[in-house]
């Protein structure tokens, strides 16, 4: 949007605005009375986000996320990791929100991406490995030894897919061409 | 006519829905999808869905539903929270007495954060009525049931709805008051899972039974239909099937 802040309906009297120091209660300028939460506009130097489908050129197809279009919009570099990469894709074929890629500096084609969150349209959150990040979650040692299993101990994207998604979720992906 | 819990929620959640309004649930909200289709199959055929994650759902992207609610055209949301309170306020953030040390930590609220004061309505729901989930005080508020009358708002919460009874929300003073019991639940079970001041001292209306033509229409038009179209087909599978009846 490029505007240093936006009026907000909701938040006041919860406790979340009263941890943030980018949100404040302001009055209307017009009528000289209402108040309501003015947020302070985002920045960020670098976006990074899973998509469905992109093309060489950087244009995404992020589904009915689109909060990922004003991240891509808001950000100074936009990073995109994808299911899939398409030789050209247009707002035409996207399915829902598209992302133009005059906001991006580069994709990566990672099919399972997201996991173990879900990819909407293409496969659902992994529950078993959710469970086990929830059980890993509870303390630091065992949170150390989920990072060091999962993520550290970790080669690249690939071994990750091939070591923790789910063998037929893999032959499903091929059997569709992903 | 024998019911299970979640039947008796969704039914009780349909009767809620006005005909000719915008009513709308967030993700992860089986229980009043089911309540507002059925709203729409029995006394709301005008009613405009708004069922997140579905089918149900005219729009293409998220933001086109924030604008629509900010707009103050959402007649009607139906949200669950963790923890609710006497004033209308809920949690959907964490518990715990520091909120620096949270002992659980849970998705958030935009639904509550946001929509609570932008939709016309909202319904609170919560499949377990105890002590633990009805307090004094949340541990943590996601989203205000009042605010100061210079505030921008455009709606409030109407209605809590359990297993066992219904609250209705008074904007004055600003607290839940027990509205009806859902037979065959007591007042006196009632007041024994609640951690707040009832707000009530003679005797409680009894919540109208669902009705055979509710309980019908739910199992065979409802169930089968979020089945075919992908809506909690699982959940509806389990819950809303003719062996779920018995």
């Amino acid at each position: 949007m490029g505007v240093p802040y936006v009026p907000i309906v909701g938040l006041v009297g919860t406790d979340l605005l009263r941890r943030r120091d980018d949100m404040v209660i302001a009055v209307d300028p017009f009528d000289g009375k209402t108040r309501s939460v003015v947020a302070k506009a985002l920045r960020p130097d670098v976006a990074v986000f899973h998509a469905r489908e992109a093309d060489r050129q950087g244009n995404v197809s992020c589904g009915y996320e689109a909060e990922a279009v004003i991240l891509a919009e808001a950000s100074k570099h936009v990073i995109v990791t994808a299911e899939s990469i398409v030789d050209r894709l247009t707002e035409k074929e996207a399915s829902g929100a598209f992302i133009p890629a005059i906001h991006v500096d580069a994709v990566a084609h990672a099919p399972f991406g997201a996991h173990p969150g879900g990819c909407a349209g293409r496969y659902g959150p992994d529950r078993d490995h959710m469970a086990r990040y929830v059980a890993a979650a509870q303390d630091d040692a065992s949170f150390d030894e989920y990072l060091r299993a999962c993520v550290l101990g970790v080669r690249d994207h690939d071994e990750y897919v091939e070591r923790f998604v789910p063998r037929e979720w893999r032959q499903a992906a091929r059997a569709a061409g992903g | 006519m024998e019911y299970t819990e979640a039947e008796l929620l969704a039914v009780l959640l349909s009767r809620e829905v006005r005909d000719g309004e915008v009513s709308a649930c967030g993700a992860l909200s089986q229980i009043p999808a089911a309540g507002l289709l059925l709203a729409q199959e029995l006394h709301a055929p005008n009613a405009e869905l708004i069922i997140l994650n579905s089918v149900f759902n005219p729009f293409r992207t998220s933001r086109q539903f924030h604008f629509l609610a900010q707009r103050g055209e959402l007649g009607l949301f139906f949200v669950s929270g963790v923890q609710i309170d006497r004033h209308g306020n809920y949690n959907l953030h964490q518990l715990g007495p520091d909120p620096e040390q949270p002992r659980v930590r849970f998705p958030g609220g935009y639904g509550g954060g946001l929509i609570y004061y932008a939709a016309r309505r909202t319904v609170v729901f919560r499949t377990e009525h105890t002590r633990r989930s009805f307090v004094e005080r949340v541990d943590f508020i996601s989203a205000a049931g009042s605010t100061p009358p210079d505030v921008l708002r455009l709606g409030h919460p109407s209605k809590v709805i359990t297993p066992r009874a219904s609250f209705r929300f008074e904007k004055e003073p600003g607290v839940l008051r027990l509205d009806t019991i859902h037979p065959p639940h007591t007042l006196e079970e009632v007041r024994e899972n609640t951690g707040f001041d009832l707000g009530v001292s003679g005797p409680v209306t009894a919540t109208t039974a669902p009705t055979r033509e509710e309980l019908r229409a739910l199992r065979r038009v409802i169930g089968p239909k979020m089945i075919a179209t992908g809506t909690y087909a699982e959940w509806a599978r389990r819950s809303l099937g003719e062996e779920a009846a018995g």
